[in-house]
């Protein structure tokens, strides 16, 4: 059977918490640093017969991990090397950040390591094209083309003929939105634009609620969320972008029921970095889909032909389109 | 403005290349980080990773605004709802003296702060932290 893991790190209070409570670390119960600790599993998730996935968590809180970078990738290292044969690791959160987004920890393991990157932009381009569609939009802004989910993103619905207006600035992402054919305008512009915005910009809280139209709709893949605390405009919306079908099958038992929960995947979902790993490990593949910076519209592509495997495909919640 | 310091500036700039996905003639000495080579808060991270390794030095985070800070008896003489104060733009233009005086405007938020790094910023940073780990 395939077997991958998934590394994630508390985000909040609360996870600490769980995380304290599943590997009986009372201090991070009540609010200690689990900087100290060993990572250890929280999770498995899995589908008989064919792929098991086992969820580790580094016990790091976010400031922990921006702050060392490098105890932060030995923290990682050290929960690879006590993994037993799994044939690829996914990176969730910061851990995705740190160490030059992965490359770092890849350098110093033998087992391949991707960050998620190909198929958060695979789910937020599918989404974004049902969300146009579904509206009668030809027009997309893609916010974070300085990013390279936000690069790929553009590129991928300009692909798809959308009219692409994306959000950033620098005389380098004006050389790269002309070779695309996209248009580049500051992110406030951008969000204003159209209707349909995909928010992938790494730099979380860019914007103000009231710079979207009425209406609009905003696939959000960022982390921290892409807008401010703030009155969205009449009928607007944030969705979850890269969302995506759960496998069929899929179980969790107890502590993966209290996972989905608390990472904010909900009942009926996982989030599109969960599936990279998962989808590497049962095609047997090596290469990472993404990695650093390294994620390129035929990687997104490849993973779109490889997930039919598991029949995963990009979500949208129920009802997502009534007023 | 030529660097001070043309190996150091060297490494710096293939730092900044490879976390932005740029070839290192690209990276200018006086280019601004932000909005002249495109960086989002993920690739200062990452440099700030490279930056590190290459030098084995420990850059801290907000350590700019922390010397800016320093000294100060109150976060009020500093910056009043987000907005720096005449003094707080003094003791930050102190804390940046490779950045032009003329960047240091009144109305200047806390949060935008790191639009005014530029590459140079970087190199200055390294040669202080090189130079008091080797004291």
């Amino acid at each position: 059977m395939a077997r991958f893991a998934f590394l994630v790190h508390p985000l909040t209070r609360l996870q600490s918490g769980v995380v304290g409570v599943r590997r009986l670390n009372w201090g991070m119960v009540f609010g200690a640093s689990g900087k100290g600790a060993a990572s250890g599993k929280l999770c498995d998730l899995w589908v008989d017969g064919l792929v098991h996935g086992e969820v580790v968590a580094v016990p790091w809180n976010p400031v922990e991990l921006l702050s060392d970078q490098d105890g932060a990738v030995d923290a990682m290292v050290a929960a690879v090397e006590n993994l037993e044969d799994v044939s690829a690791v996914g990176l969730g959160s910061l851990l995705a950040v740190v160490g030059s987004r992965g490359e770092a920890l890849a350098e110093r393991v033998s087992v391949p390591v991707t960050t998620g990157g190909a198929a958060t932009a695979w789910a937020a381009i599918g989404n974004a094209e049902v969300v146009a569609k579904t509206r009668g939009c030809d027009k997309v802004s893609v916010l974070g083309f300085g990013g390279a989910v936000g690069r790929v993103v553009a590129e991928g619905l300009s692909a798809k003929g959308f009219e692409v207006i994306v959000g950033g600035k620098g005389r380098r992402l004006e050389r790269e939105a002309a070779k695309i054919g996209v248009e580049l305008v500051t992110p406030e512009i951008a969000a204003g634009a159209s209707q349909v915005v995909v928010g992938a910009s790494t730099t979380g809280g860019i914007l103000d609620a009231d710079v979207l139209q009425e209406g609009a709709v905003l696939l959000d893949v960022a982390l921290p969320p892409t807008l401010r605390k703030g009155r969205l405009p009449r009928g607007a919306r944030v969705l979850s972008g890269e969302a995506v079908t759960l496998p069929e099958g899929w179980k969790r038992g107890f502590w993966g029921t209290l996972y989905h929960w608390i990472s904010g995947y909900g009942s009926d979902q996982i989030f599109a970095c969960l599936a990279e790993p998962m989808v590497m490990s049962v095609m047997e593949r090596t290469e990472p889909f993404s990695l650093g910076r390294r994620v390129s519209l035929g990687d997104v592509e490849e993973f779109a032909d490889a997930v039919t495997c598991l029949g995963l495909s990009p979500r949208l919640p129920e009802g997502w389109d009534v007023s | 403005m030529q660097p001070n310091d043309p190996e150091i500036f060297d490494v710096v700039a293939e730092c900044f290349a490879e976390a932005l996905g740029l070839e290192p003639e690209e990276v200018e000495y006086d280019a601004l980080v932000i909005d002249e080579l495109g960086a989002e808060s993920l690739d200062l991270l990452d440099i700030v990773f490279r930056l590190e390794r290459a030098f084995k030095i420990k850059i801290p985070r907000g350590g700019i605004e922390s010397a800016a800070r320093d000294g100060l008896a109150d976060d009020e003489e500093y910056e009043v709802n987000g907005v720096l104060t005449a003094l707080g733009l003094e003791r930050l233009a102190a804390a940046m003296p490779e950045i032009p005086s003329d960047s240091f405007q009144e109305g200047l938020k806390v949060s935008e702060i790191p639009l005014l790094f530029r590459v140079s910023t970087f190199c200055r940073l390294v040669v202080e932290l090189s130079e008091s780990k080797d004291a």
